[in-house]
Formats: structure tokens, sequence, C-alpha cells
């Protein structure tokens, strides 16, 4: 991997920290000041999900591309599917729906590099992975 | 030249056209709504004719005059101020200055400028839809923004392509400041470290990382914004509201969520517009000195101070929200601290002229009538940052004449001085020095003669963003004041033209330039 391609790819993970950063801290204001915050229902299948990205780490790990973009894909998949549960008149749900779709965004763009680029991309394809265990936790755990 | 080139050079040039274009539509848009403040009852065919429904039989009506002033903020503010002096001279100059052979991403770079391009004819087909522009200011605070069409005209369609607009300039500018970013830490010639940088890199490099994360903030802002407008949700609006004696149904949202939001890229925004001017500043004064830049660490250390005071300073634009007034506190002391490296910057200029063989170029003019601007403009910042001080001040002409002169015109005379001086590699011709001096005197003039007498309007309280003040008692005595500035405006709009005229003019028959005039020391001289 050149220099260039990691050095954009960890700016890219700064820039998207920092708007998963901003939707975080509007949902934490948001909750604590509207009395009408109610935690987003998940399912119980969406639990599993959580393993599709380290997978997908894993088998770029072992420098097979094509399985992990079907790992990628895989859970990019599940997210549109999660989309429909959620009612965006709910405050907590809407929450929850936007960070997941943009999440998918990031996983979408994360798939298309790994076909671009194959395994240079890894580092963004990790932090994707990590990104969806901390929207999990944020809807599992602490909202 | 070919339109979808991947060449930094011509992606510069077009980010320049981009600008000019952009700039004369704001200078337009400024001159309607100065015309109107002074004859407000006047019934002028050619607003009919322009926005047959916001002007019916000519005359204006008040959500008309707040769409022009909506659409002029947005217009100078993103595809001038941010445009320009980043991602136009930045494009051209950048990979020149570091011995880069292209910007990192190449591809990625030409679709920063169509992505931008496309941002902008999206705001532009405001104007054109049902309802027209949208009336929220380039600032878009729910609830006003947030509910709709029944909030009046242009909060409709209008104002989801604003908002849609918004979000495509936050994603080239994302892609622009990685690449920006990207190029300088990897690519700069062997040997060249990041202090033998130029001050114009280094402007640009602070720049990218501010955009970086400026608009990965905003741009949460216009998705959850476009979101209450489209999908029902409750994000900024608050509940209670009645509009147009329709009760909304809609509860809990915080409006100051989203100025908070929306701040917290605002006001790195003003570092965006600017510091790519103070670095292009320090080298035109350095070359026109005959000297080194006086302090040359300081100055760019300076830089990176202001890049990263301007993101812990956002919430002095809300001092009047009704936050805590410790938090006003901390938010005056931060404020107020972004004038050391300020000062650093300043008297690093003056000392740079100090003793130096001046040669009093049209760049240098401009160089020079920068520094002024920013002294005054800066100076009347430090009055706003006082939360006791900018609880009168807020929403007044003392604001509009405190950043148009800091944030605005400032950063327009680092384009004059930047477009003077780079114009031979641009283009193998000089402008037009005489002409370009003489712009440059008339233009000075005008400025301050625009912009000071509004800090007096300010102080009797008058009040900005409406569109007729003859309604006021108390206002009747700042009319004069209004149709002087109104005048100093036509004024203002009328000499741009000369500088119009001296581009277009210079770029096929201006003087040929020999390789190096200035007697410049950076490598962009050398390398065309």
């Amino acid at each position: 991997m050149t220099n260039v391609a990691r050095s954009a790819q960890v700016l890219l993970i700064a820039a998207s920290s920092m708007l998963f950063a901003a939707f975080t801290s509007a949902m934490v204001v948001r909750r604590g000041i509207g009395g009408d915050w109610a935690a987003p229902p998940l399912p119980a299948w969406v639990l599993p999900t959580i393993l599709f990205a380290p997978l997908a780490s894993w088998l770029l790990h072992q420098r097979r591309v094509k399985p992990a973009m079907a790992a990628g894909a895989a859970l990019v998949a599940a997210q549109i599917a999660l989309l429909a549960h959620f009612r965006m008149a709910v405050i907590g749900e809407a929450f929850c729906a936007v960070l997941i779709a943009v999440h998918a965004l990031h996983a979408a763009a994360g798939v298309l590099a790994l076909g671009r680029f194959g395994a240079s991309a890894a580092i963004f394809w990790h932090f994707v992975g990590l990104l969806w265990i901390y929207v999990l936790f944020l809807f599992g755990v602490w909202a | 030249m070919t339109v979808f080139s991947t060449c930094h050079k011509v992606i510069g040039k077009q980010y320049i056209a981009l600008s000019l274009f952009s700039v004369f539509i704001g200078i337009f848009l400024s001159l309607v709504m100065r015309y109107h403040l002074v004859h407000p009852d006047t019934k002028v065919k050619l607003f009919q004719l322009l926005w047959p429904d916001g002007a019916p039989g000519g005359q204006m009506t008040p959500e008309l005059y707040l769409s022009l002033m909506t659409m002029h903020g947005t217009i100078m503010v993103f595809f001038v101020l941010t445009t320009t002096p980043q991602s136009g001279f930045g494009n051209y100059f950048l990979p020149l200055q570091i011995g880069a052979p292209d910007m990192a991403f190449p591809v990625l770079n030409m679709l920063s400028f169509w992505t931008t391009a496309l941002s902008l004819l999206t705001l532009l087909a405001a104007f054109f839809v049902e309802g027209g522009a949208p009336l929220s200011g380039w600032t878009a605070y729910p609830p006003l923004s947030g509910l709709g069409k029944i909030t009046g005209p242009g909060q409709g369609l209008g104002q989801d392509l604003w908002i849609l607009s918004i979000a495509l300039f936050c994603v080239a500018s994302l892609m622009a400041a990685i690449n920006f970013i990207v190029t300088i830490i990897e690519l700069r010639a062997p040997g060249m470290g990041y202090f033998d940088m130029p001050l114009t890199c280094w402007g640009w490099f602070v720049t990218a990382l501010i955009s970086l994360f400026a608009f990965a903030v905003l741009l949460p802002g216009g998705v959850l914004l476009l979101l209450d407008r489209l999908a029902g949700t409750s994000f900024f609006i608050p509940g209670g509201l009645i509009v147009n004696d329709q009760v909304q149904t809609r509860s809990g949202g915080s409006p100051l969520l989203f100025q908070h939001l929306f701040w917290f890229f605002g006001h790195p925004e003003v570092y965006i517009a600017i510091l790519p001017g103070m670095g292009l500043i320090s080298t035109v004064l350095s070359v026109f000195s005959g000297k080194r830049v006086f302090g040359y660490k300081a100055m760019a250390i300076a830089m990176l101070a202001i890049g990263g005071l301007g993101f812990v300073v956002w919430g002095h634009h809300m001092f009047i929200s009704g936050m805590s007034p410790y938090s006003s506190i901390a938010f005056s002391v931060l404020t107020l601290a972004v004038g050391v490296p300020s000062a650093v910057k300043t008297f690093n200029w003056l000392a740079t002229l100090w003793g130096g063989r001046l040669r009093f170029t049209a760049a240098m003019h401009y160089a020079l009538g920068f520094v002024s601007l920013f002294i005054t403009g800066g100076i009347t910042g430090l009055v706003l940052g006082q939360p006791g001080l900018d609880v009168y001040f807020h929403d007044t002409y003392f604001v509009v004449a405190h950043f148009h002169l800091i944030m605005g015109v400032a950063a327009v005379f680092a384009i004059f001085a930047g477009l003077h001086y780079w114009f031979p590699i641009m283009y193998g011709r000089f402008l037009n020095e005489q002409l370009g001096k003489l712009h440059f005197f008339l233009t000075f003039a005008g400025v301050y003669a625009l912009f000071v007498p509004l800090h007096f309007a300010g102080f009797v309280g008058n009040p900005r963003r409406y569109p007729d003040f003859k309604e006021y008692e108390f206002l009747k005595s700042v009319m004069p004041l209004h149709i002087g500035v109104t005048h100093a405006a036509y004024f203002l709009a009328a000499v741009q033209l000369l500088f119009l005229f001296n581009y277009l003019w210079s770029k096929r028959r201006g003087a040929l330039a020999p390789a190096n005039p200035w007697g410049a020391a950076t490598r962009e001289w050398r390398n065309d």
C-alpha cells in the first residue's frame, strides 16, 4: 500500500469520525431535552450482523478480497432491511435509522473501494467494521 | 483545455471562473437589496420581470427581500470566499509550490470541482421553482427552515434545493480537503520539510484541515434538517408551534441544536475564507518588500493556532440564545484569544515591510489593503466577542459591517492580490498595472464608504434583515446614512467592472510577462 493511499484513508476516517461524532452529539442533546425519547426496538436478527464486518476484515487479512466484499455486501443488505423497522416520527427510531443509513453508505463505499483497490482499502474497511459495532452499541445498549 | 480535465491548473482556473460568475450574481443581488432599502415603495419593472411572484407589479415583497439576502449570503460565502482562495489558487499553485507533478488524486479533484458546480446549479435552481428561493438566511435556522412551505414562499422546494446544494458542497469540500492534505503530506519535493513550504501552502494546508472537520459537521446538520422537512422527523422542531394559524403536530426538537451544529462549522468557515488569503498576503508582502517574511515559523504556527481556536469559539454566535453566562465567558475568552495569533500575523506583516525596498505594484496595494481591512474588521470582532456588547449589537448592522470587512472584503482583496501576482503564470501576461492600481484605490475607498457607516447604524440598534425601515420611528434618522451607503454600493459595484475588463482584456492583450517578473523565490516561478 502506498503512503498516499494510507494517508487518504486515515483522513477519510477522520472526516467520517467527525460525521458520526456530530450525529451522536445531536442524539445525546436531543435525547436529553425532548422528553419524548424511547429506545429504538432492534430486531434480534441484527445481532449476528455484528460479525459481518470482522469477518470481512479477517478475509481481507487472508487476502481473499471477493469473499470480503461479499461479507460487506451482506452487511449493507442487512442494514437496508433493518431500515424498514423504524418509524421516522419517533425520534429515537429516526436517529437509529439515520445512523444505520449513513453507516450503510460507508459500508457500500467500503465494498466499492475493495472492488476498486483491493486489500489497499483495508484500513477503511476495518474502520467501517468498528463503526458498526459502535452504532449497535449506541442503540442496543446506551440508547 | 478539456471540460472534464484532471489537470490541476485547468481545475484551478475552472474554480476561479465559477467564482467570478458567482460573485457578479452576488453583487447584483446585493444592489437590488440596497436599492429596495432606500426605495421601499418604488415599483421596478425589472424586479417584476425577474421575480413575477416576489415583486407583483414591480413592488418587492418582504419575502423576496429575504430570499435575495439568503442567496446573496450563500453564494458569496460558499461559491466565492470558500472557493477561489482555496480551491482556485490552491489547485493551481500548490503542486507547483511544493514540486509535485499534480494533486494526489487528479480524478477526485475533477469530481470535487464538478460537484461544486452541480451544487451551484442546484442553488440557483431555487430561483426558478415554485415559491422561489428560500428566505431563512445563509444560516437556515429552524423552525423557519424546517417546516416546509407553510412558513412562506421559498420555504418549499426552494429550501429543499438550498439544503441539497449545501450538502453537495460539503461533499465536494471534503473530497478537496483530503486531496489537499494528502498532496502536502506525501508529495512535497524531496528534502522539503513542512517549515520549508511557502506560507501560501501553510494557508491551504490549515484551511484543508479545517474544512475536513468543519464540513463533516455541517453535513449531518443539513441531513437532519432535510429529514425534518421531508420525513416528518422532529430533530429541530419544538412543540407548540402555530404557523399561519395552523398548530404544528411535531414536538421535542430544538432549534438551538441546529445552531450548535451550524456554528461549529460556521465559525471555522470564516477562517476557511481568510487563511489562504493570509498565506498569500505574506508571500506578496515579502516579494514586494525584497525581504524574507518576518517570523516565518511564528506565522505558520499562528495559522495553526487560528485554525485550532476556530473550533472552540462557535458559541459567540449564540450569546443571546439563553446559554449559561459561564459558557458565555468561556466562549468570550476563547474568542478574544484568537486576537493573539492574529496580532502575531499583523505585526509580522508590518515587520516584513519595515526596512524593505518596497515596490508598490497593484498586487502590493491589495496586500496592504488586506492588512488594513483585517485590522479594521478584526477590531470590531473583539467588540462582538464580548457577551455584554454582543447582546446589544447582535443582529444589527454592526455585525453586517464587521463580517463583511473581515470575512468578505479582506478575503476578496487577497483574491485580487493573488490574481495580479500570479496572472503572469496563469496566462503568460500581466494584468494591466495602472488599471489595477486605479481599481484598488476606488475599491478601497468604496469599501470603507460602504461598511464604516453601517457600524453607526448598528450603534443606534438598526436591525439587519428588515426589508423596510420607514415603519420604525427610531430608524428614520438612519435613512440618510443608508442612502449614502447605497450610493457607495452602486459605486463599488461599478468599479468592479473595471477589474472584469482588465481581467478579460489582459488575458488576450496584456503585456507579455517574462519568466519571473517579480523576482520571487518560490518554486512556481521556476516550474512554469
